[in-house]
């Protein structure tokens, strides 16, 4: 399984720029998600590594091995399509051996190792079916099951799951990464389902705008967000803006609209000084909701809305610094505040406020 | 709308296709099985079989449709494959230019082949002046029987037909499709072959069922060509005696089994639908931008393959401003003359008003049925629309040479529909013919019309107390009315230049269409030949003004007319 190295590439499709000088590092046998609003580079970048588009600039490496003009049918690459691109004229067990028969793999070998593919995903038994008589969730193993056959250096994934039911994703979802562990794969994966990358990246990248505005492991993309978009794109998060004050400690106290609030930088080896504008991020869950002033980091205010959902309940508190309402979400809530007259408080330990560079 | 009125409209137009459609197919085949004497018999079709001269002319009409139908796909698939993969200089204008050959009159461009191809033609000249051929003993490049000299103009002619359903097919294929075999290493031409072609059959093999049912009973270029072996010109000959003599049905006959039969076979062989996955296409196909050098490529084999589709219909234009055109290069001996003659002659003024009164007729016809047809299968909840629809798409597969001759037999002395010649003036059966005929195009771009217009606006209408009716032709009719006149217009410049209709039903010079005239010349000696070449170049002159409007009115939509 291959490495991956990409050092500043670019392109440009005529006047827009695509990928903006994008730098990035695949470690073999890595499970990679490439995450980011539509239009901020994901797909181009996949299709790039695979060869689709040749970059206008900048290099693209397997194992240091310079692969940037190197054609797709020859990077040994295997991309599983949003779309599956099964091909309707051919069975499933065709669309599975094509690979290996455009490999010159011999005929007894190529039978063994298509039925072994088959029974991997699940589709044993199904080979002489036609793909217009397959179900989305069959449709996907056998696309799985032709991109795995071939034992490619790197697997590719564009959104595979998109087109299935809630209940199949899920399921899907973990039956990719157990492949893809059990056979040791490199693979780069494609989505804007952030509950998707959440649960089975190894590491992931948050794309904006062409370039990386975040490379790392869930947790620490998730509770340590390096920008203002990555901290809104990840999960939901109250956003508020301030200004460093002064620096205690391992806390740092920022001077916002709502009062003076305590948190940590989200790279701790970046501490802004005193006087600095910044960006405080705080997850609706960091939140809880008290009804006396806790002892810091308190936001007073009154409830605008309270939604019980049975395992959470959402509040959104209005606080006379701040024009929108601060999300809030109690898990396992044992009682539900509905009183809107009441003066109620919301604070977030510091650890759990997240200070970033102003956007 | 009401729905008897929808009933109406149905019943009406189910009559007609019943009436002009079925009864002359199922009187020809009656006169084929019946004895005078009223009893069923298949010894007239067995005599087809038996007969060497026959058999001959169905096999010649076999390989005129084969032959046309090959080449006009190996034309046609470079130029829809390079159209669908490179952004060149100038593709737009190279892309409509690529069209224009399917209105050019294959019956008029057959005179510029032969003046270009024949013995004393112009290759055979510019090879004697080179040195490369002898003189005494020219090289007969229409060959015996001139099959070749008719296959290379069919598939000249008929080549876009297949460009247009190549081009709509490849469009279709998700671009996953392709990526995904090359992703998997399976590259060039071998990705081609396996993947790119099996997925664009269906939309090859519909191109290809038209081409091959025109080119396998196409009657004008063979006659041109004096290509007699052929079953079209066999029944067009045996028309001369038809009563009493039964073969002339046979042999119509044999043309339809066989041309369902082929169709068939065909449709087992190469037209198996595939169904397309339920994934949606992630991407467009997104075309590259050539190379300099594939910019020249394709620019080059565009206007090639362009440029050698006109080639007849420019040694019309020289035919028809010469004198003295033989064994030369380029005419001896020019003249304007023909141009005048072509408008003076009795035979051609007539014929040009008589294309004119038919071919308006047929269009006025064709626009009422069209719109009463897409209405009801648009429109209406009626069941059987669907047949309907299929009703008024049949015509683009049965042979226009065997529904010509239908309604010659319907209409002979003590038929049914004698009462349709007037005297002797072929006028109702002659519009009745180009209507039926050309009808599908019509439908085609109406029901597009009607698609795309909103049924509310109509609601709307009626709504404000406007009667159904009333709210139809003040409200819808107007908003398609670029469809209306776009599909009437082709309907038109089809008509002007129908030949197996106007050459079977016609049979007064004084009722002779612009066709027959040709014909009718090419055959006299002397100038016949020029003038019916200037004629041909009046007639290819109308039509471009025709087409051009046409072009202007629908844009791109234009090719959407002669997919299936």
């Amino acid at each position: 399984m291959v490495s991956i190295q990409i050092r500043g590439l670019v392109k440009r499709f005529d006047d827009v720029v695509a990928l903006n000088q994008l730098d990035l590092d695949i470690q073999s046998g890595e499970l990679f998600f490439l995450l980011g609003p539509s239009g901020c580079g994901k797909t181009t970048l996949l299709r790039s590594i695979a060869g689709f588009h040749l970059p206008d600039e900048g290099s693209i490496q397997f194992d240091n091995d310079d692969v940037t003009n190197v054609p797709p049918h020859k990077r040994e690459t295997a991309m599983m399509f949003q779309s599956y691109a099964l091909w309707p004229h051919l069975n499933v067990f065709r669309n599975v051996a094509f690979g290996l028969e455009e490999r010159k793999v011999n005929k007894a070998e190529i039978k063994e190792r298509v039925d072994e593919a088959l029974v991997m995903v699940k589709m044993e038994g199904l080979g002489t079916r036609k793909i217009n008589q397959l179900s989305g969730g069959q449709q996907q193993r056998v696309a799985l099951a032709r991109a795995l056959v071939v034992r490619p250096r790197c697997l590719m994934l564009d959104e595979p799951l998109s087109n299935l039911d809630a209940k199949l994703r899920i399921e899907m979802r973990g039956e990719i990464r157990r492949i893809c562990k059990e056979f040791g794969l490199t693979a780069i994966y494609v989505t804007h389902d952030q509950k998707e990358a959440l649960s089975i990246a190894d590491r992931l990248a948050i794309l904006d705008g062409g370039n990386i505005a975040q490379v790392g492991t869930p947790e620490e993309v998730y509770r340590r967000p390096r920008t203002a978009l990555v901290a809104g794109f990840i999960g939901e998060t109250n956003l508020l803006k301030g200004e460093v004050a002064f620096i205690s400690g391992e806390n740092v106290y920022v001077k916002t609209s709502v009062g003076d609030l305590a948190g940590r930088p989200s790279d701790p080896q970046q501490v802004p000084e005193p006087g600095t504008a910044v960006t405080l991020s705080i997850r609706p869950e960091c939140l809880s909701i008290e009804t006396t002033p806790p002892a810091r980091n308190e936001i007073a205010g009154h409830l605008t809305e309270s939604i019980y959902l049975g395992e959470v309940a959402q509040y959104s508190l209005q606080s006379p610094g701040r024009e929108e309402p601060f999300h809030i979400s109690e898990l396992n809530p044992r009682r539900v505040i509905r009183d809107t007259e009441q003066k109620l408080y919301a604070t977030a330990k510091p650890e759990d406020v997240v200070i970033l560079p102003d956007s | 709308m009401n729905r008897k009125l929808a009933v109406t409209i149905y019943a009406g137009t189910a009559i007609f296709f019943a009436l002009f459609f079925v009864y002359p197919i199922w009187h020809t085949v009656k006169e084929a099985f019946v004895t005078t004497d009223g009893k069923l018999t298949f010894a007239y079709i067995g005599e087809i079989f038996q007969n060497p001269v026959y058999v001959e002319g169905l096999v010649n009409s076999f390989y005129m449709g084969l032959f046309t139908t090959i080449l006009s796909l190996l034309i046609a698939l470079p130029l829809a494959l390079l159209a669908n993969t490179w952004n060149f200089k100038g593709k737009e204008i190279l892309n409509s230019l690529i069209l224009v050959p399917l209105i050019l009159p294959p019956f008029v461009g057959a005179l510029g082949i032969k003046q270009l191809l024949g013995q004393a033609g112009v290759l055979n000249a510019f090879l004697i002046d080179l040195g490369l051929m002898n003189a005494a003993a020219p090289f007969d490049w229409l060959g015996e029987g001139r099959l070749f000299g008719v296959v290379l103009m069919n598939a000249l002619h008929l080549y876009p037909i297949a460009y247009l359903n190549v081009s709509a097919a490849l469009a279709n294929v998700d671009p996953a499709m392709e990526e995904a075999a090359e992703n998997l290493g399976c590259h060039g031409l071998r990705r081609l072959w396996r993947i790119t072609l099996p997925m664009i059959m269906p939309g090859m093999f519909a191109g290809a069922t038209i081409i091959f049912i025109w080119s396998f009973t196409e009657l004008g270029v063979p006659l041109i060509f004096d290509f007699t072996r052929v079953t079209s010109v066999q029944i067009f000959d045996g028309i001369k005696d038809l009563s009493g003599n039964p073969f002339p049905y046979a042999l119509v006959v044999v043309l339809l089994i066989l041309t369902v039969a082929f169709y068939l076979i065909g449709k087992w062989l190469f037209g198996k639908e595939i169904a397309v996955s339920s994934g949606r296409a992630a991407t467009g196909r997104s075309l590259r931008n050539a190379s300099p050098l594939m910019n020249a490529i394709c620019i080059g084999v565009f206007v090639l393959v362009t440029g050698l589709a006109v080639l007849p219909h420019l040694g019309v234009i020289l035919l028809s401003v010469s004198n003295q055109w033989y064994g030369t290069i380029f005419p001896s001996d020019f003249t304007g003359q023909h141009y005048f003659d072509a408008l003076g002659h009795p035979l051609t003024l007539n014929s040009i008003g008589n294309s004119l009164k038919y071919a308006s007729l047929a269009t006025v016809t064709n626009v009422i049925l069209g719109i009463a047809i897409a209405y009801v299968v648009v429109r209406t909840k009626l069941p059987g629309r669907q047949f309907l629809d299929a009703m008024a798409m049949l015509p683009l597969a049965v042979p226009g040479l065997v529904l010509a001759f239908g309604y010659l037999a319907m209409t002979r002395q003590g038929q049914l529909f004698d009462f349709l010649i007037l005297g002797e003036n072929p006028i109702l059966i002659l519009v009745i013919a180009y209507a039926v005929r050309r009808l599908p195009y019509v439908v085609r771009s109406a029901a597009a019309g009607f698609q795309q217009t909103s049924v509310t606006l109509e609601e709307a209408a009626q709504n404000l107390g406007c009667p159904p009716l009333k709210s139809l032709t003040k409200v819808t009719l107007p908003l398609i009315a670029a469809n209306l006149i776009a599909g009437g217009l082709l309907a038109f410049s089809f008509a002007m230049l129908e030949v197996s209709d106007s050459l079977i039903l016609a049979e007064q010079q004084q009722h002779f269409p612009i066709t027959k005239a040709i014909y009718a010349l090419v055959s006299s000696l002397g100038t016949g030949p020029h003038i019916a070449s200037a004629l041909g170049v009046w007639a290819m002159a109308f039509l471009a003004i025709t087409i051009t409007g046409a072009g202007l009115i629908l844009g791109k939509k234009m090719g959407a007319l002669f997919r299936v």
